[in-house]
Parts: C-alpha cells; sequence; structure tokens
C-alpha cells in the first residue's frame, strides 16, 4: 500500500506524465535515476506515452469450472467424483468460489486488487472445436461467419496514434497469431530479438535490403515484400538493442512462459513504444488424467503473472498496463470416464492491472442448475469485453474495430 | 518475359529445368493442349486400406491409438501431394486445380481415407462440371462429418452445410436469405456418412415434405437445391470471380469476370472450358498479371522442389514447414479456406520464406518454432534441420558455356517472374571457370532467397 505521501508523489508523477505525453521528446525520459528509488524501495517513476494491453492466451480450453471452483455447489461435486476438488483445499475468495490450490501466487493479486474476474464469459451458438472457438475469440466474428482479420490487428488498422509503427504489437512467438492480422496492418512476431536480427542478417538477405531503393517501377506486390523485409530488419535490430539495454531484475520462473512475460517486461521498460503484447501458454486440452496437467500449468502461469505483475508494479508500470488472459472455451461441467473434460463453452476470464474498476469477482459465478446440453450458458459476450478494452483502454474506435456496437460492461 | 513459363506458373507449379529447356519455346496453344491431355489422362488415387478395427466395439484408449495412427497417415497422404504437385510424371494442372478446389470445399479431415475420397472428387471433376462437383462434394462422408450434415436429422435440422454451400460453395453471401438456408437444410436431411465412412442416404431422418426455396415451391431434395442455386446467374459470377482471383489476379476486373461468368453460365458450369478460355485469351498474358501473385506456401515448396529436384530428408520436414508459412493441406484454418494473397506474409512467415532456400544450401537449422496446436500437450519442436539433396545438373547444362551477362539473364528468366528490384550481377561477381559450379549454386540459392522468388 501507498502511503498518503506517496500518493501526493503518484499525482504529481501524473501531472509530468501528461505532460511529457504532449512533449516530442516524451520517449526516453527518466525521472530519478533508478539505482536510487531502488535503494529507498519507491516505485520507478518510468512513464509512457500510452497505454499498454497484454494477452495472455490460454490453449487448448482451460477448464474453468475447475479454475475458479464453486466449492459449495453440490451440482459441481455430483458431476465430477473424480476431478471436483475438495472444498479444503480450495483457496476460497468469498463464500461461494476459490481457486485451484495451483493458483497460491494468483491469490495473492487478488487480495491487493490487481484481479478482476469476469464469469460466464462467451458468445451465442458456441462451437466446440478448438480452431473454430480460437477463430472466433480472434477475429470477433459471430459464430457463423467467417472472419479474415483480427481484433488487434482491425485496430492498427484503425489509424490509431503509432500504429503505423511495425512493432506496434508485438506477439512474443516465433508466428503471428489471427488475432493480430488486420486488413492492413500485422503485427509483430519475435520470441528472441537477436535470433530474429540473425535470421533476417544472412549474407544474401542482408544485401538485398541493403540495395533496395523504393521506387515507382516496382510492382505493389514487390515494394510489399521489401516493406516487409525492412521493416523486420530494422525492427528486430532495434528491439535486440533495446531489450539489452534495460534487463529486468526482478526473478521470473524458470519456464518458457516466464521467459516470455521477462521478455516483454523488458520491452515496456525499454519503453519501445509497442501498445500491446500477445503470449500463449499451451497445453490446455485435457481430456485425460487432468488434474495433474493442469495444475502444472495453472501454477506456471500464477507464478509467471505474480512475477510479471510484480515487476511493473516495482518500475511504476502498473497502472498503465492492463492484462487480459482467456481461453477459447471451458469444458464441460461433468467429467469424463478418463479423469478429464471434454470442450465445453463458456468460461471466466482474468483481468490484472493497476486501473481496475472492480477487481474482485465482477460478476457471480455460473449457475450450474441451468444447463445447455450439459454446458455452461454464457452471461457476458467476450466482444463486450474486447469493447471495453478498445474504448476505455486502447481509446480507440471499438464499434468500428469489432463491426458493431457492443455497451461498455464497465470493467476499466 | 516468358509466356509459357507465367502459364506453367498459374496452370501448375512451374517448370523443372528440363522442362524449361524443352518447352520454351512452345506456343502458348500447344502448352494448353500438353496441360489439358495431360490432366485428361489421370486417375482416381489409390483408397488406402480401412483401419482394421470394428468402429462399434473399439475401446477410448485403442481409439485414441487409432486417432494418432490416422493422424500419422494424413501427412503421409499430405506429403504425397505436395510430391505430386513437384513431380513434372504428374498432370500439373490437375494438382493446381485440386489445389483450387480444397481451398475452395475447405475441409479438415482426420482420416486418410476420407482424405484421398475427397481429392478423388476434386480430381474426377475439379475441371468437369462444377454441378458434379458441389454434388459430389455435398455427398462427401469428410465435408459431411465436417459440416456436420450427419447430425441433420428431419426433426432437428443441422443448418451447418446448408449455410456454407450457399455462402462460400455456391451463391455467395447477399443472395439468399436466412428462410432459403432453413428450407435447403430441410432438403439435405439424412444425407450422411456410416461409421466406416461412406455416404449413406438414410430415408427415416430425411424430410420428405414441401419446401419453398428461392420462391419456388416443391418437394426438393438437395440435389434440386443444387440444380436452384446453379439457375441463378449470381453463382457462376461467384465462381468466376473466386478463379480469376487466384489464377489471375487478386484485384478483380469487373467486366471480364461477368464476361467469364457469362460464358461459365452458357456453358452449363463447364470448368474446363473456363480455364481454357483464360489460358488462351491473349489478356491473361498482360504485363500487369505476370509476377503479381504472392506464392501460396504450398505452391512455393512444391515449385521449389520441382526447380531444384529436391530430396528432403526427412520428408516430413515439410509438415511443421506448411505449419510455419500457415498452409497445411487437409488442414485449412476453417471452412472458408486460405485467405491468400497478403494475408500470406507477416514478419515470421516471409522471414521464414527467405530463409529456407540458405537452410537446404547450408542443411543448417532453421530457427523456428511453430505454435503448438491447440490440442497438444506437448509444446511443438523447432523446425530444425531442413536437409536433403538438390539437383543442379538439369539446369547447369542450360546454363553451361554462357558468358557470365547471359547466365544471369537466363538465372533471372528461369527463376524470376518479375524483374528484381536490385542488381543480380554481384552475385556472379566470382564466377571463373575453376569455381564454376560452386559459385553457381551459390548463386542459384541467393536468388531463390529474394523477396521476388515469392512471387508468381
Amino acid at each position: 500500500m501507498l502511503s498518503p505521501f506517496e500518493k501526493s508523489d503518484q499525482k504529481q508523477i501524473m501531472k509530468r506524465r501528461d505532460f511529457i505525453k504532449t512533449s516530442a521528446l516524451a520517449s526516453t525520459a527518466a525521472m530519478a535515476p533508478s539505482f536510487l528509488t531502488q535503494l529507498l524501495g519507491l516505485p520507478l517513476q518510468n512513464s509512457r506515452a500510452g497505454k499498454i494491453l497484454v494477452v495472455v492466451q490460454l490453449s487448448g480450453g482451460n477448464d474453468g469450472l475447475n479454475t475458479v471452483v464453486p466449492f459449495q455447489n453440490d451440482i459441481y461435486y455430483q458431476s465430477r467424483p473424480g476431478l471436483a476438488i475438495p472444498p479444503r483445499e480450495v483457496l476460497s475468495l468469498n463464500d461461494e468460489l476459490g481457486l485451484n490450490p495451483a493458483l497460491v501466487a494468483l491469490k495473492e493479486l487478488y487480495e491487493e486488487g490487481m484481479l478482476s474476474i469476469v464469469n460466464n464469459v462467451g458468445y451465442p451458438n458456441p462451437d466446440r472445436s478448438h480452431f473454430r472457438s480460437m477463430d472466433i475469440w480472434h477475429t470477433a466474428s459471430p459464430s457463423d461467419q467467417y472472419w479474415p482479420s483480427g481484433w488487434l490487428g482491425r485496430y492498427l488498422d484503425s489509424n490509431c496514434e503509432g500504429c503505423a509503427s511495425p512493432y506496434q504489437a508485438i506477439e512474443v512467438d516465433d508466428s503471428l497469431s489471427l488475432a493480430l492480422k488486420g486488413e492492413q496492418r500485422r503485427g509483430f512476431a519475435v520470441s528472441d530479438p537477436a535470433q530474429l536480427s540473425r535470421s533476417m542478417q544472412n549474407p544474401v538477405l542482408r544485401s538485398v535490403g541493403q540495395q533496395y531503393q523504393p521506387h515507382g517501377d516496382h510492382s505493389e506486390e514487390v515494394a510489399y515484400l521489401y516493406k516487409v523485409l525492412l521493416d523486420t530488419q530494422s525492427s528486430a535490430e532495434y528491439l535486440s538493442a533495446q531489450s539489452r539495454k534495460k534487463t529486468s531484475q526482478a526473478t521470473y520462473p524458470a519456464t518458457p512462459f516466464g521467459r516470455d512475460l521477462k521478455q516483454i517486461a523488458e520491452l515496456i521498460l525499454a519503453d519501445t513504444d509497442t501498445r500491446i503484447y500477445y503470449v500463449s501458454l499451451s497445453g490446455f486440452d485435457t481430456h485425460a488424467r487432468q488434474k495433474g496437467i493442469q495444475e502444472r500449468l495453472l501454477q506456471q502461469y500464477a507464478e509467471g503473472m505474480k512475477a510479471f505483475v510484480g515487476d511493473l508494479r516495482r518500475q511504476g508500470l502498473l497502472d498503465d498496463t492492463l492484462i487480459l488472459t482467456f481461453s477459447e472455451f471451458g469444458r464441460r461441467v461433468a467429467q469424463n470416464a478418463s479423469q478429464g473434460t471434454d470442450h465445453g463453452t463458456a468460461n471466466n476470464l482474468f483481468l490484472m492491472g493497476g486501473k481496475l474498476k472492480k477487481p474482485g469477482f465482477f460478476n457471480e459465478g455460473p449457475d450450474l442448475s441451468r444447463l445447455d446440453e450439459g454446458d455452461l450458458i454464457y452471461q457476458i459476450d467476450f466482444r463486450k469485453v474486447y469493447a471495453d478494452i478498445l474504448g476505455q483502454w486502447l481509446e480507440a474506435d471499438a464499434g468500428r474495430v469489432l463491426g458493431g456496437n457492443f455497451p461498455p460492461l464497465g470493467l476499466i | 518475359m516468358n509466356e509459357i513459363k507465367h502459364l506453367y506458373w498459374r496452370a501448375g507449379f512451374g517448370l523443372s529445368p528440363e522442362e524449361w529447356g524443352r518447352r520454351r519455346s512452345w506456343t502458348r496453344k500447344k502448352a494448353v493442349e500438353e496441360l489439358f491431355a495431360a490432366a485428361a489422362q489421370a486417375s482416381p488415387l489409390e483408397l488406402p486400406a480401412r483401419p482394421d478395427v470394428d468402429p462399434r466395439t473399439v475401446d477410448r484408449a485403442e481409439l485414441a491409438e487409432l486417432q494418432k495412427e490416422e493422424r500419422r497417415r494424413v501427412v503421409d497422404q499430405n506429403l504425397a501431394w505436395i510430391g505430386r504437385m513437384a513431380d513434372p510424371a504428374h498432370p500439373a494442372l490437375l494438382e493446381r486445380m485440386c489445389l483450387f478446389w480444397h481451398g475452395h470445399f475447405a475441409c479438415r479431415t482426420l482420416q486418410s481415407r476420407l482424405a484421398v475420397g475427397q481429392l478423388n472428387v476434386l480430381r474426377e471433376h475439379g475441371l468437369g462440371k462444377f454441378r458434379d462437383l458441389v454434388l459430389g462434394i455435398a455427398r462427401d462422408p469428410s465435408m459431411i462429418r465436417y459440416l456436420n450434415n450427419q447430425q441433420n436429422r428431419k426433426e432437428k435440422p443441422n443448418e451447418n452445410f446448408a449455410r456454407e454451400l450457399m455462402e462460400l460453395f455456391t451463391i455467395g453471401r447477399g443472395h439468399y436469405e436466412e428462410r432459403d438456408i432453413k428450407e435447403a437444410a430441410r432438403a439435405f436431411t439424412g444425407w450422411s456418412s456410416t461409421l466406416e465412412g461412406e455416404f449413406v442416404f438414410r430415408r427415416f431422418q430425411h424430410d420428405y415434405g414441401r419446401k419453398s426455396f428461392f420462391g419456388k415451391d416443391g418437394y426438393f431434395d438437395g440435389t434440386d437445391i443444387i440444380d436452384l442455386i446453379l439457375e441463378r446467374r449470381e453463382t457462376a459470377r461467384f465462381i468466376a470471380t473466386k478463379i480469376y482471383r487466384y489464377f489471375v489476379n487478386e484485384e478483380v476486373d469487373q467486366e471480364m469476370v461477368l464476361e467469364l461468368a457469362e460464358q461459365f453460365y452458357q456453358s452449363d458450369y463447364d470448368i474446363g472450358r473456363l480455364m481454357r478460355t483464360i489460358f488462351e485469351s491473349d489478356w491473361f498474358y498482360q504485363p500487369r498479371h505476370v509476377g503479381s501473385r504472392i506464392k501460396g506456401p504450398v505452391e512455393m515448396l512444391a515449385g521449389l522442389i520441382r526447380t531444384l529436384h529436391l530430396q528432403l530428408e526427412p520428408q516430413e520436414a515439410l509438415l511443421p514447414v506448411q505449419r510455419a508459412l500457415g498452409q497445411t493441406l487437409f488442414n485449412p484454418p476453417n471452412v472458408a479456406g486460405w485467405p491468400g494473397g497478403k494475408s500470406w506474409i507477416d514478419n515470421a512467415t516471409l522471414t521464414l520464406r527467405l530463409n529456407i532456400p540458405m537452410a537446404i544450401y547450408r542443411s543448417a537449422e532453421l530457427e523456428f518454432r511453430p505454435k503448438t496446436e491447440l490440442e497438444d500437450q506437448a509444446p511443438a519442436r523447432k523446425l530444425g534441420k531442413l536437409g536433403g539433396a538438390a539437383q543442379l545438373e538439369p539446369l547447369y547444362t542450360i546454363l553451361k558455356g554462357k558468358s557470365k551477362g547471359e547466365v544471369l539473364e537466363e538465372l533471372q528468366e528461369y527463376l524470376l517472374q518479375t524483374p528484381p528490384a536490385i542488381s543480380l550481377e554481384p552475385l556472379l561477381q566470382n564466377l571463373r571457370s575453376d569455381n564454376w559450379e560452386d559459385e553457381m549454386k551459390k548463386a542459384v540459392f541467393s536468388m531463390l532467397s529474394l523477396p521476388e522468388y515469392q512471387l508468381c
């Protein structure tokens, strides 16, 4: 908790940030020597021009009912005789709902007001295929339409400030998800900037990049390919240099997911003007022997997030950051015969950050007495969550990006 | 630019060096004849054996094992298909049409026998009558499963197939009402697939009642619905537009497409005649079309293998490469197929495309980890080595004894479909008679690494 003094100090900083926002030289302004603030245990006073969104995708369909557990619900225990988490093991958050015991680290974030849990999120006519449902979450299309572009890609298309920069949206991965592909613009995929830089600098590609001079004689397609090539070369080099400049001192779990989050923290710290980061944790398709598999993944997730949120908070960047965690669907209420669960529908999702409007539970947990052929019924269309993020956080025209108006939920 | 090469890149997968040597001076007409004659000779592919188990009695563990084995066998079919695309012994035009129709009637197939069965429908009718093709797909067990037509029963119709039939396969959005979809779905009730994967018409699930479709009333079944859809000129326009965008130019010439569509309609939807018209027309060879197409991943890989006579080791390396580049055969992203065009290219896919030739040249590791599949527990492995033997002698035969200038011109003409944006002279600056093959090999692989090679 901040002392009253520190609060007023924060206000002071906010004013200065507003000033810096309008200043042309905003990018690397450091407000106090970092060794001094660290020594005094004060939050670092970093600043940035805009808000940051981090999207965490849990791939494979995370079982929401064993993530946020309705530990007072008889139907839950009857439906999952071999899989339900006994009440005494649940990390209770209120009288009815608690977290999977593997989520100790997440509970701390909850208690500190850094976490909003949104229950029963889904969409009409749910599709139980991973691919299709992930497509729907990525494109934000109605479930009977096939859209070729993703919601964050269309945000880049919307001419937002800085959106023309090739690394305005970064996916920490070797390939780019549909969510980040717009009609005109695309996000930037990079798991390790130094490695990408090496790949783009083989002798042929280096000389190709150096020799190219854009002029009107080339076809549009040739110019397009060369632009992507040159952008990739220069961005990889820049990001590689920037992330070398600012290394995070925080301790992250030694998992690939922890490494990805650390990479994001370092890029945020280096103030690379990137506003959107995207990262995935996969393996949640738990049809058999779910317990061990899911708990191992949830623990990786929670410990990674705790390190990441803590790191951002220490750097004074948490108020500028919003983290969304989602999965393509939840799983069926009843377990199957292999100590696992099959593909379901509605699910919970998580928001984290320093500026949540309603930390804790945003809404009530699922109603297990009212199911649709054994599946949860959604209450909140995920596109409303997107609309909040786009409109309230990224200050974009959400209706245009989503192709329809979704009333804001008041999440942020 | 050479017309023959443009034709073979669009109607096939480019030319091997031997084909280039023999055919470069052919007339357009002769080449078109060759393409169609070869396609006419093709025969159906042999169906893989049915798994030796009774689907009614198999237990869960056996089933999981079986599914895994079938996924592997679908990969075999995937690799075999790319092999045919790359191999001059197979009819290039037919394989190209199949690849096009596979993207049009996009379907994810998890069993090898069903995958080959569907491909045989595309092979049989891909250059024939569009009506037969649509009917074949409507009765195809793999598509029936993919679009849930097994669940389309009289008491509780499932509209999935009917909707995609109209929206994506035939007439396109905006030319029908929701009511038409509901009525069409009723007409396709009972069109199902047996557990063994054969088409079956389930009489007791079929709705024999009166239906009203496109303003007409009758006791329609699925075949009638297809005929009523084909009666509409919008269907000919929708298909002609898609064919134009794929084979000619992403940028649609409305007037030209309307002309093609009218001919297509008048010919009773004869696909072969439509393709022949395109390939025999002067406008098809206009410079604005040549080299304007961003190769799809599969055509890029097949073309590369054809040019280099490449024997990849192991063959399976092609699968994660397809996935990483965004196009896996028998596994399209959804029923709308691959969007194509510029959407193939982002910083990651371009980096990989441009690094593939040099990885083969050096037999080096590709630093790239494809995304983990949504249903996989273990994270995907890195692409690793893309090793293999290229056979360049046929290409050298064309180049030997020529001056540096002539070699450069020759290579450029053979390998690139668009004038290079940079000077290629430095690539041959060290070429001498005592290092000729080494330097030539380097130059060839360097040219294959140019962004321009991604176009055809």
